[in-house]
Formats: structure tokens, sequence, C-alpha cells
């Protein structure tokens, strides 16, 4: 306590002190004796200063390790990206003259230089075509079709042939590794076929959906550097990539002069320009009508009169889409672009079936009619409102009514009042089948007649009427769909369900001929939303009345003009890359904070030692102190040149501490780039340096050091002259030690001061262990709050090892009963309890930091698995539901029953960055997996359930919390009031994305094109497979991501089957899709590898703490034989052999070795122990066992020095006291 | 009958120039029970002798024979033990041990060569009864006076009966009372013990106490 009241006093003393230490260098005296000082004991001084080095070295390659970190993140970067600031993917094709417009901009070349058209598909699959056995394949591979000038873009120039002819490929090397390809190796490229229309509708294509190029042969393999290594994403992983010209797949999808990219250069290569000159980039691109993928049509509905006049009925321009459907955001700018102008929405949709319904609701004897088209509409608005029979406008079509045209009514003999039913397929599709929806009974509202055509439809032809047509004799109202509106009859309709023919009969063809895909029944807008919207929009297309001095020009500049005005950018917005990369670049994980904090054990070892040998110096020149202050030098003066001669150790200490800094940082990344290189997964890493780093780690380590050595010196103030001058230290006297001098407040509060921090030590310890809270603290908290009670648990039990010591020391227990000789050794290791307890302290650190270290070392277990085996992954989405039997049947055919008792669930996939340890960069659009309601049902009565680290998760859904992923009453819009619940294994969650919050916590992600979802954490995964991706229910994931179709993301369980027969059959099976399985182990292991990985490094650092520790034991052992020479000499002329003085010294030795080993291994375990019982760690066993011996053969050798120093000793000087 | 028998010793020291001859031809004959002061200046190399005699160090030349054995042909062990076995030492800076207690120390000996008996026990005891410090007997050198201290050295010296018990400047940190007391003490035990002393010493009022004096002069003993 006195200590602690007299630091406390000192506080203020301290601006004093400085002053006076200040002072202290200008006298030329003090000066004189402090250099002398320095260069006569400079023996001890270079050990102190080394001690200094060793503190300082820790701090600033911790720093270190940082910048190189963040540097060599930054340097893949700029070297991956070259030029490339800025680049606009879309997912379609658009003409590439849009970046020579954009090129030619002069505000463009303000902040930019040139804008090149590419074609990119990330996710290909490449294929060798050997002359014999297997091919060999890569799948989500990065394929750029690209023109000569590509090269250019880069920084650093690949090496080899870079030109790329018709027929050829350039592959980069990690991409031709993975292939065993070479030059002139036969390549087969599988990309995704051009289909306008969604899969995942009913009039989507299924099939088909892979372009393949093949014969294209290898022409050069460039190295994975610079554009070599481009990439989309961040991540420090070689990407594979492959390069065609531009016009090779121009020419394959049939694009000709159309681009799917453009990639925007700047002027500096390191620096993109502001985010201003970003959006103005955007502003400056201006994509037309057909760019965005829409169509407009003018439409003009006539006759002729018998006079040979022509009068036009109705006449309007029709705004569709090549998607079939108009999308959300494209409707909203037509809606605002053409609302003064009068547009209307339609959706037409294709009904499967309509039959007349009796009284009874049952469908009335007679025939059906198959295949009608149905548009919802405003009946009233402009163009062409409906008119019924009598010539009335029909003012409004109600719920549950229909509107059915005069041909219908005629067919199915239906008046106003009767009820129909309609059948028609779900508008999305189910595992790619289309599925016939609930049918729905409507009330006939009215008849709107139609005229028949005098000239039926021709090929392109549109039909003549001679008589006046109605306004409901519009085919128009439905857009084109490949398939269906270019085909002569019902019969040849090309469409991706199965077509009931004979429900087809004479006059449905006639109808076809006649009307060809005019509707026969209206409905409003509400009905058709209701019964036919689906994520992929809910309009078909937008009449915009022809006035006068409207054009097709003028409707397209008004659409135009709205997107600008909008803001909305249509999927045409600029991804500012490089600003993106290097922003990303700054890393996940503060490399320099989490080497400092585990670091912190090292350099407390470094001060410790710093503190240790400074004191043994001090002790060294007691006599010379003691005589200084008998000839009236105060106290206060020798302690300032004291502390003065150790302010110039530290900062010639601190100075050969960044030198060793830098090498240290340098070992360590060699380590990273080596030995750990699990860690980071490529050696990617090189140094770097900022100056920030050096002046903070030598500022840190002279600063700590001055502190220490301060602490040492006035430690010894409370030493008599008299000692002083005898020679004597701090060696307690005999009254200290048994308490004397201490009141009973003083004597109880020594007491708590263990148990409070033991407790303390625990809660701390506690809190990092508990997976909600850590998460909420962040690696570094998590790492700090865990050191923190290693701190603990460590003072603790160091300070009741002092007291012991001290108790030992004035033990009574005499040396008269047997084991004589370790009595003895005990109690001369208790003769200076606190040098003794530093010494212990320095190996319980390093001891402390292996051994809590390895309990945290990782295997693969089951849980982390969930049960499934394989886990694949494939370029191209899977439409099909790959559980059922007889779609199996269909795909796998006599390979079937190789499936059975396999389940296999489909899953969505948006492809985005890895949010998993192996990515050092911070992930900023995380790749997101739709969990299916079959998966998050299995988890029901699943054998091998995931393993929860937290979840929202009350009640029965603890059960099952993969049931918090539903949206249950609730739309889960994705705003940030409405955030959607999210599942994340937990190391993505606190490494990755630094959700510090853990369950609860909310997150977005800007998708760059106006969109952001928020997320909220409703669970988190313990080390599972599922690390590095965002996994959301299936319904939020079509809700905000609509553009995905099908399944990308596959995890299998096996059932018991061999699983390499079950990836083959896989592989093989889905070639064409790149389908790419992984086994579940393997994954597993490897993501546990980096935090292995890491661990192995941070162990590394317990080595050198352990280096430290020994050095200081060794360094504290000699000192002891050398003060008590004497002694020595009188056993030995009292008759102790050398071997048994010997053994008395190493005893001496080995009770601080094991008494720092069982400190450390104590320390471990308190602090582990919580983290054994959450399941974060492991009991090490043979692994730390080892460690631990390898500690103890280390720290025993250390000793010889000693025991060599004993028997060196010569006697008779030593006896004279020489 | 036990004698000390020192033949032609001569004890040199390497120095950058030339040998440091410190002893030169010392013969000296000692039987049980007889004592003998060494007297002369400082430097003289009468601690030397002294060590050689304690077996300490060996000598140049010479022969130093105890019983009619030579310890300087023994092996380290076996000289550590004979020296534990057949001589006491009893120094100017006593060098106590500061950890032990008074019956610790005196136990030292005893504990070179193991766990002390039940026996070696007792005969502790006994010499500390017999230097007067049974009331000391569990305090710590920091705690003795310098006489109790050298008292206590004097009881370490005696625990295994040696044959011949050398004392270096025993009371040269005393004072004369407390000199006095030891000088008595060192006799009476000697007699009672009947080992050989010798006692090197520039006090002349001690020399004189002792049955034979010798002064060592240049490094030969007349």
């Amino acid at each position: 306590m006195s200590r602690w009241r007299s630091i406390i006093r000192a506080i203020p003393n301290l601006v004093g002190d400085t002053r006076r230490l200040a002072g202290l260098f200008r006298d030329r005296l003090a000066r004189q004796f402090v250099w002398r000082s320095l260069k006569h004991h400079w023996r001890i001084n270079l050990a102190v200063a080394l001690g200094v080095a060793a503190a300082t070295a820790v701090l600033t390659g911790a720093l270190l390790i940082g910048d190189s970190t963040r540097g060599s993140l930054r340097q893949l970067a700029l070297d991956r990206l070259g030029t490339i600031d800025e680049i606009l993917i879309t997912d379609r094709f658009f003409r590439q003259e849009l970046a020579t417009q954009l090129a030619a901009h002069e505000q463009f070349q303000a902040h930019y230089r040139t804008a090149a058209p590419a074609i990119l598909f990330p996710q290909g699959t490449v294929e060798t075509v050997p002359e014999e056995g297997q091919p060999n394949r890569a799948g989500n591979v990065l394929v750029l079709g690209i023109e000569p000038s590509f090269w250019e873009l880069g920084t650093s120039q690949p090496t080899g042939n870079r030109a790329v002819g018709e027929g050829q490929i350039i592959l980069n090397e990690p991409l031709a590794r993975d292939l065993k390809a070479v030059v002139g190796t036969s390549i087969i490229l599988r990309l995704p076929a051009e289909h306008q229309v969604h899969a995942d509708s009913p009039m989507g294509e299924k099939e088909d959906r892979v372009e393949s190029l093949t014969e294209l042969k290898v022409s050069s393999i460039v190295p994975a550097k610079g554009l070599g290594q481009f990439s989309l994403r961040s991540s420090q992983g070689e990407p594979r990539n492959a390069y065609v010209a531009l016009s090779t797949l121009q020419d394959k999808f049939r694009q000709e002069g159309k681009a799917n990219a453009i990639l925007v250069t700047g002027k500096s290569s390191t620096n993109p320009p502001s985010e201003e000159a970003s959006q103005a980039l955007n502003r400056l691109l201006q994509p037309q009508l057909e760019d965005y993928g829409l169509l407009i049509k003018p439409v003009e509905l006539n006759y002729q009169t018998e006079t040979g006049e022509t009068k036009t009925v109705l006449k309007y321009f029709s705004l569709s889409s090549q998607r079939l459907m108009i999308d959300e955001k494209t409707e909203s700018v037509a809606r605002q672009a053409f609302a003064t102008s009068g547009g209307q929405s339609v959706l037409t949709y294709l009904a499967n079936s309509m039959v007349k319904l009796k009284e009874d609701g049952q469908p009335a004897d007679g025939e059906l009619v198959p295949y009608s088209l149905i548009s919802a509409l405003d009946p009233q608005d402009s163009p062409g409102p409906l008119k019924d029979q009598s010539g009335r406008t029909i003012k409004q079509i109600g719920k549950g009514k229909v509107v059915i045209n005069s041909w219908l009514a005629a067919d199915l003999q239906l008046s106003p009042g009767d009820r129909i039913r309609i059948t028609f397929f779900e508008p999305e599709t189910d595992y790619g089948k289309s599925n016939s929806a609930k049918p729905v009974d409507l009330e006939v509202q009215a008849i709107v007649p139609i005229t028949e055509p005098d000239k039926p439809f021709g090929g392109r032809r549109p039909a003549r009427y001679r008589k006046p047509p109605t306004t409901a004799n519009d085919p128009d109202l439905t857009p084109e769909v490949p398939g269906i509106t270019d085909h002569r009859s019902i019969n040849d309709w090309d469409v991706p369900f199965e077509m009931e023919h004979q429900w087809i009969r004479g006059v449905d063809d006639d109808y076809w001929n006649h009307y060809r895909t005019t509707p026969k029944a209206f409905v409003s807008r509400q009905t058709g939303k209701a019964l036919w919207s689906s994520r992929f929009g809910q309009v078909t297309s937008f009449r915009i009345p022809a006035k006068a001095g409207t054009t097709m020009e003028t409707v397209e500049q008004q659409f135009v003009d709205q997107v600008h005005k909008s803001g909305e950018t249509l999927g045409f917005e600029f991804i500012p890359i490089k600003r993106k990369a290097l922003a990303a670049s700054r890393g996940a994980t503060p490399f320099d904070a989490l080497f400092l904090s585990l670091s912190f054990f090292v350099i407390a070892a470094g001060l410790m030692l710093v503190a240790l040998l400074f004191r043994l110096g001090v002790e060294q020149r007691s006599p010379q102190i003691g005589t200084l202050l008998a000839l009236g030098t105060r106290r206060q003066q020798t302690g300032y040149l004291l502390v003065g001669e150790g302010i110039c150790v530290a900062c010639f200490g601190a100075l050969l501490g960044i030198a060793a800094g830098v090498g240290y940082a340098q070992l360590m990344l060699l380590g990273l780039r080596t030995w750990w290189m699990g860690a980071v997964v490529s050696p990617f890493l090189q140094f770097h340096w900022t100056f920030r780093s050096l002046l903070l780690g030598y500022s840190l380590g002279v600063f700590t050091s001055i502190i220490t050595i301060a602490w040492s010196v006035r430690s010894t103030s409370q030493t008599s002259v008299r000692q002083l001058l005898s020679g004597g230290t701090t060696q307690p006297s005999y009254l200290a030690a048994v308490g004397g001098g201490k009141t009973a407040i003083q004597s109880g509060l020594r007491r708590l001061m263990v148990p409070v921090m033991l407790l303390t030590a625990m809660g701390l310890a506690t809190i990092a262990a508990v997976p909600s809270i850590a998460t909420k603290l962040g690696s570094e908290g998590t790492a700090g709050a865990f050191m923190g009670a290693g701190v603990l648990v460590l003072a603790a039990l160091l300070t009741s090892i002092a007291r012991r010591l001290k108790q030992a020391y004035a033990s009574d227990t005499a040396l008269t009963r047997a084991p004589v000789l370790p009595r003895f050794a005990t109690r001369n290791a208790s003769r200076h309890p606190g040098r003794s307890t530093m010494t212990i302290g320095l190996v319980a650190t390093a001891c402390f930091l292996i051994a809590s270290i390895s309990a945290f070392r990782l295997d693969p277990s089951q849980s982390g698995k969930g049960g499934f085996e394989l886990v694949a992954r494939s370029s191209l989405p899977i439409y099909e539901d790959l559980n059922d039997h007889d779609k199996r049947v269909e795909l796998f055919g006599d390979d079937t029953s190789k499936l059975t008792d396999t389940t296999i669930f489909s899953l969505r996939f948006q492809a985005g960055d890895d949010a998993s340890c192996n990515n050092l960069y911070k992930a900023q659009q995380p790749r997101v997996i739709g969990v299916t309601p079959a998966m998050i049902e299995h988890f029901h009565d699943a054998e091998v359930p995931f393993s929860w680290a937290a979840s929202a998760a009350r009640g029965d859904q603890q059960l099952n919390p993969w049931e918090l992923l539903r949206s249950v009453g609730t739309s889960q819009t994705g705003d940030q009031d409405d955030p959607v619940p999210v599942v994340l294994d937990k190391n993505t969650a606190m490494y990755s994305l630094q959700l510090w919050g853990g369950v609860g916590q909310t997150y977005s992600v800007d998708y760059g094109d106006g969109r952001t979802v928020h997320f909220k954490v409703a669970g988190l995964l313990a080390n599972s497979i599922l690390q590095g991706s965002l996994l959301i229910s299936e319904e939020n994931f079509e809700r905000h991501y609509p553009d995905i179709s099908g399944y990308r993301y596959f995890l299998v369980d096996t059932g018991g089957k061999e699983t390499e027969q079950v990836a083959q059959l896989l592989e093989n099976r889905f070639n064409d899709q790149g389908f790419d399985t992984r086994s579940s182990d393997e994954l597993l292991a490897s993501l546990l590898r980096v935090q292995n990985t890491y661990l192995s490094a941070f162990q590394s650092l317990g080595a050198l703490g352990l280096l430290l520790g020994t050095f200081g034991l060794a360094t504290v052992q000699l000192r002891n034989v050398l003060e008590r020479r004497a002694e020595l000499a009188l056993m030995r002329s009292a008759g102790f052999a050398k071997r048994r003085l010997a053994m008395m010294v190493m005893l001496e030795h080995a009770i601080l070795l094991l008494g720092g080993l069982a400190t450390g291994i104590i320390a471990s375990l308190v602090t582990v122990l919580p983290h054994l019982f959450s399941g974060g760690a492991a009991i090490p066993g043979a692994r730390l066992a080892l460690n631990l011996l390898v500690i103890l053969a280390v720290g025993l050798l250390a000793g010889l020095a000693a025991v060599a120093a004993t028997l060196r000793a010569p006697l008779v000087s030593a006896l004279r006291g020489d | 009958m036990t004698s000390l028998s020192v033949t032609n010793v001569c004890k040199h020291y390497p120095t950058r120039s030339e040998p440091l001859q410190v002893l030169q031809d010392v013969t000296l004959q000692l039987a049980a029970g007889e004592n003998m002061a060494i007297l002369g200046p400082s430097g003289c190399g009468k601690s030397t002798l002294l060590h050689l005699l304690g077996t300490l160090d060996a000598p140049t030349s010479g022969k130093i024979e105890l019983d009619g054995q030579d310890p300087f042909l023994l092996a380290e062990p076996q000289l550590a033990h004979f020296r534990n076995q057949n001589i006491g030492f009893i120094f100017q800076e006593h060098h106590l041990l500061p950890q032990l207690s008074v019956l610790e120390n005196v136990l030292i000996p005893a504990i070179a060569e193991g766990n002390p008996s039940q026996e070696v026990l007792e005969r502790a005891h006994e010499l500390i009864g017999r230097v007067d410090l049974q009331d000391r007997i569990d305090h710590r050198p920091a705690e003795l006076s310098g006489g109790e201290r050298e008292r206590a050295a004097v009881a370490r010296s005696l625990l295994h009966q040696p044959t011949l018990l050398l004392a270096d400047e025993p009371t040269g940190n005393l004072d004369r009372s407390n000199a006095q007391q030891v000088a008595q003490l060192l006799l009476e035990i000697q007699q009672q013990e009947q080992t050989m002393l010798i006692v090197v010493t520039h006090n002349n009022e001690l020399a004189n106490q002792l049955q034979q004096q010798r002064t060592l002069n240049d490094g030969r003993l007349e």
C-alpha cells in the first residue's frame, strides 16, 4: 500500500521532477557523472538497453505489421486495377458506343482518361479438351472480353504475348495451373446464355442457358500480376481469369457492337477521383431505351373504308421490356415520365384455361378455352378505353369481375353475370417448375366487342380490317414474347412449360390467326397485380397516347430525361472500384491493434526484464550510492542521476529496438508468407512502413522503459544508507517479511487484493468467452478482455507468490528435516522475493501466452459442418429440385441410385465479397445465401445441427433458431425500420464485418445502384462451413435480389454414401454449369486454419517472451550466484562437493522456472476455462505438454549458466571478498 | 596419533611479469590437542597458508599431510568429503548465511553431505549451548551481534569434530571484550575436543594465549 501511496503522491511532483531532470542534463558535472557511469557500467547498461530494445522491437514490430498489411493490401488493389478507377457492369448488353460518347465528353476528360468497352462474365466455366483422359475444369472464372488496348490500362504489364485473336484465349497463371493448361491447349469456355426473360418466371427458358465457346486455343499465359490478376472483388487470393477478344464474345452472343461493361481509367494510378467526380461520371453516361433493354413500338389500329381511306381507331406508343416484365424501378420512372401524357400501364398474363361455371360453381360441360391472354388495365384510361356492346365506356372493372371480348363470350356462351374459372401458372416457378396457381373464379362484368379482320395475320404482317376494329382488338397489349408471338400457330409455340396440346381446338388456331395476342379478357389493375405480379415486376407494357407532336424520339427522350431527373440509374451506375478497393484495403482486422494486444505480454516481459536488469545494476552499485548519500548527496539527486542514466539507456535501447522492430516485422511477414501462409491465404504481404509507426514505437518504448526505470529507482529508495554501504539491497528484513510494520487495514487490504483481482479476471474471461458479448466487443475488444483477464490472474498469482516467498523467507521451518536440499534452495529463492517474483513473472507470461493460445486451436467439428459432407457452388444457376426423385431420374438416369439417401439443399446465391477469415480486405458487399424453407425445416430434427454461438431465439425457436429467418407477420422490406433477419458465422460478424453488437445489431449493404439493404443479426453460427456469407430466408432473398434466378449454392448430406462418388456424379452431370464441390472437412479445416495459423504466429510471440524470460531467469540466477560467491565458497569450505552445490543452485533455478510454468498454466486455465465451456477452445493435450517440456528444457539449460558460474567461482578470493 | 605435517610448501601466483611467490618452503608440524598462532604483517601470506592447510587451495610445491594423508591427491568429491570431516573453518567475516537461522548455519557441514541426522542435530544443539547461543538458536545472523555471529561460526566449525581447526583473524572484527570472550571459547573447546588449532592473527594478545607462535615473514615461516 505504501508503495502505491508513494506513487500516487509522486504524481503531482512529476512535472517538477521532469523539470529537475531536464536541469540535470544542463548541469555539466551531472552530465559527466551520468556519462562516466554509463561507460563504467556498460555491461549492465547494455543488458538494460537490450531489454528496452526487446520491448520497443515488439511494439514497433506490431505497428509495422499493421502498416505492412494495409500497405500490401493497398498495393495489391492498385496493382490489379492498374489505372482503372471506375467500372460499369450491367446484366444486359448495351451499345459499346456509350463508352466512346462518354470519353468524348469534356467533363469526363477533367477527371478521367479513357473509357474502354468490355464484356465481363464473373462466373464462367473453363474446361480443357484433353486428347485422352478426364478434362480439367475450373468454375467461377472471371472471363473478360477485351480489346487489345486493355493491357495498356495496367500499371505493371504482364510479360508474355498479350495479343488475343479470334479463336484464342489467354489464361492467367493461377487458372492455367488449376487447368494444367499450357500454350496451345484447347479450351472450352462456358458462359451464361443471353436470355432476357427470367428463368424463374414461367416464360423463362430453363434449358440451354449455357453458351459454349469451343476449341479456343490458349495463346498465352500471363502471370498473376497487374491486370493479369484483375478482379471485381477485393480479396488477396489470386483470381482465376480468362481473356478473350471482345469480338469473339460479341459474335458468339450475336451482340455486334455491344458490351456489358465499361472500364474507366483515371489520371492517377494511385489516387482515384473524388466521389463528386464519380457522381458526375454517372450523369455523363447517356444510355438510351435500347441500352436499358426497353422497346418502344408505335401501335396503330387502322381499318380501310370502302373508299380506300385509312382510318385510325387506336394510336399509341407501346413501351415494353425485352424481359417481358418491366421491373419496379423502370415502371416507376415510366409512370412518372408518362404521367402527364396519359400513359397507361398494362399487365398481360397467360391464362392456361378458361371455362364457364355453372350456377353451382362447377365447370359447365363443354369445352374450355386454352392459352388465352388476359390484360390487367384501367379500362377508361386513354389510349383506347374499353367500350361494352352498347358503346359505353367501361369506367372500371370491379373486384372479382372480368370483362371478356365477344369472341370468348360466343365461344363459351357467356353473358354478363356468368362466372368463369381461369387457371394459370404461378408467376414464379418453384425449382424451375411452373406450378399451377389456385384457379380464380370471376364474374363477367361486361362484354367488349371485337371485330374480325378481313385478312388475318400473316407472318409479320398485321391483320387488315375493312370494318372498324374496337379498342379491344389490340394484340399489342401483349409484349413480344419470343417463342409465342413469333409463331403462326398455337401448336407451334415454343414455351418452357408442358403444353396441353389436346386442349387446342380449331377455333383457337382461328383466333390466333385473326387476333394473335389480343387479350380475350380484361381485369382491373388491382386484380392483375394480386394474381400475376412477381418479384420481376407488375407491368408488361406502357401505352403512351400518340398525341400531336409525339414521336418515338420524344417518347424515348421523355423516358431518358426522367431517368436522370429521378436519380435512378436502372443498372447503369459506375462502381468506384478503386476507391472501394482502397477502402477495403484498410482491412477487416486492424493487425496492428491485434498484434499489439497479443504482444502485450511480450512487451510486459521486456519491461520486466528492463526493471530486473536495471534494478540489478542499481543493487550492484549500492555501496557507491550509499557513499554518495553518506557524503551528503540528497536521495532525490542520486535518484535523478540514476534515472538520467536510465533515460540515456532507454533512448539508446529504443533506437536498437526500432532496428530490431523492423527485423521483427520482416520476420513475422516472412512467416506469414511461408509457414503461416494459411492465415493470409496467399504470399502477398510485403514490408511497408510509416514514419508514424516508427516514431510511435520509439516514443512508446522510451516512455514505458523510463517509467519502469523510475519505478525501479524509487523502489530502492527505501534502503538505508548503512545497508547500501554494506552492499545490502532490497533484501527484506526479517521483520518486514513477517509482516511487521503493517496496520491491520493494510494487511486486510493486501489479503483482499488477490481474490478481487481473481474475480475480476474471471469476469473478464467470461465476457471474452460468451459469444454474444464477445461479438459486441469485437476482435480487439475480445483479445483485450482475454489478455486483461490474463494480466489480472498473473498479477494476482504473482502477488500471492511474492507474499509466499516473504513468508518462506521468514519461515521457521528449520532445515533439519529431509529433504533438506530443496528446502535450502527454496529458502535461497525466497531471499530476494521481488527479484524472484519478477523472474517467475517473466517465465509465467511466456508460458501463459503459449498455453492459453494452444487451447484456442480448433479442429473441424461435426457441428461446424451441420451434417453436410459436401459444399458446392456452380458458376451458372441450376433450376431443378435435386431432391425430387423424378427429376433425379431425368438428370442422372441409371446413376440415380448413387444418390439414394442423399439430401441436397439448393440455395439461392448472390455473389459478393468473401467475408470469411480468408479475406483480409473488408467485405463491402458480402455474399448472400437464400436459405430455403426446406432447409429450415430440415433442422427441426437434424441429427447434426449447426452449433450456434448466439441467437435471438426464444421459446420453441430455440429448438431450431433457423426459424428466425422466416418473415412471420412482417414484410421485412430491408429498410432501416424493417431490416431483414440474417444469420452469419460469428467469425464473419466479428472479424470481417465487425458487427460487434452481436445478435440484434443492424448492418446495411449499399449495392451502389441506389439499393441499400438493411440486415439485423438474428443468430451467430460457431465455427461453421457457412463462414463468409450472409444467410437470409429465400423469401427475403427473392424480395431483395429479384434478378437472381435458380440456385448456385449447395449443401449435400450424402447420407452415408461415398462422398467422393457423389461429388463426382454431381460435377459430371452439371459440368456445363461449372458445378464445383468441396469436402466440408476440407473447407472447415481451411477456415479454421486461418485462426490456427494466427495462433501459431502469436505463439511465436510467446516464444519470444520465453526467450526474454529465459534471459531474465539466467541473469537473475547468475546475479544471485555472483552475489553469494562468499557464501557459496563458505559452503565449499564446509565440505559441500561441487556437485551438491551445483544441484542446490539448479534447484533454486528450477523452483523459479517451475513456479513460472505453474503460474502461467494456472493463469491460462482460469482465462481459458470459460472458453472451454463455450466450445471456443479445447484442451490442447499433447501439443501443450510438448511446448511446456520445451520451455522446461530451455529454462533448465539457461540455469546451467548459473551452475557453471558457481563451479568456476574462485574459492579463495570469494572468501576474501575480492 | 593425529598430526598435521607441512613440508616445504611453496605457493606462487602467476602475474603478468613474474610469478608472485607468496609462500616459500613453509614447514610445520602439529599434533592433536596442540595449537599454534601464525603472526605476521598484512600481505605476508598468512591467509594463503591457512587456505592451503584447509585444502581450499593447492600448494605449488611441497607437501601437506593430515594424519598421513595427502588430501591434494583426492578427487574433488572426496576432497570435499575430507574437508567436511576433518577441517573446520572460522573466518574473520564469519560468513554466516543470512537466510538461515543460527541452528541451520551450524548444521551447514551436515547439510553438505545430506540430511542432518538426529545425532548431528543433538551435536548442533550442544555446540550452540557451549557457545552460549541457545537463546538465539532460531535467530537470523542479521539479528545477532558481532560476537554472537563469531560464536555461531565457531559452533559451525566444530560440528563434525574436525581434526584441524583453522581460524582466520577470528577476533579481527570484535571489540576487546568480545575478542577475549571468543578467544577463550575457542581455546576451551579446542582443548575439550582435542583438535589441532591454527589461528592466523596479528593480535598478539590472542597469539600469546596459544601454545606456539610462529611468524610469517616474506613468505617464510620463522
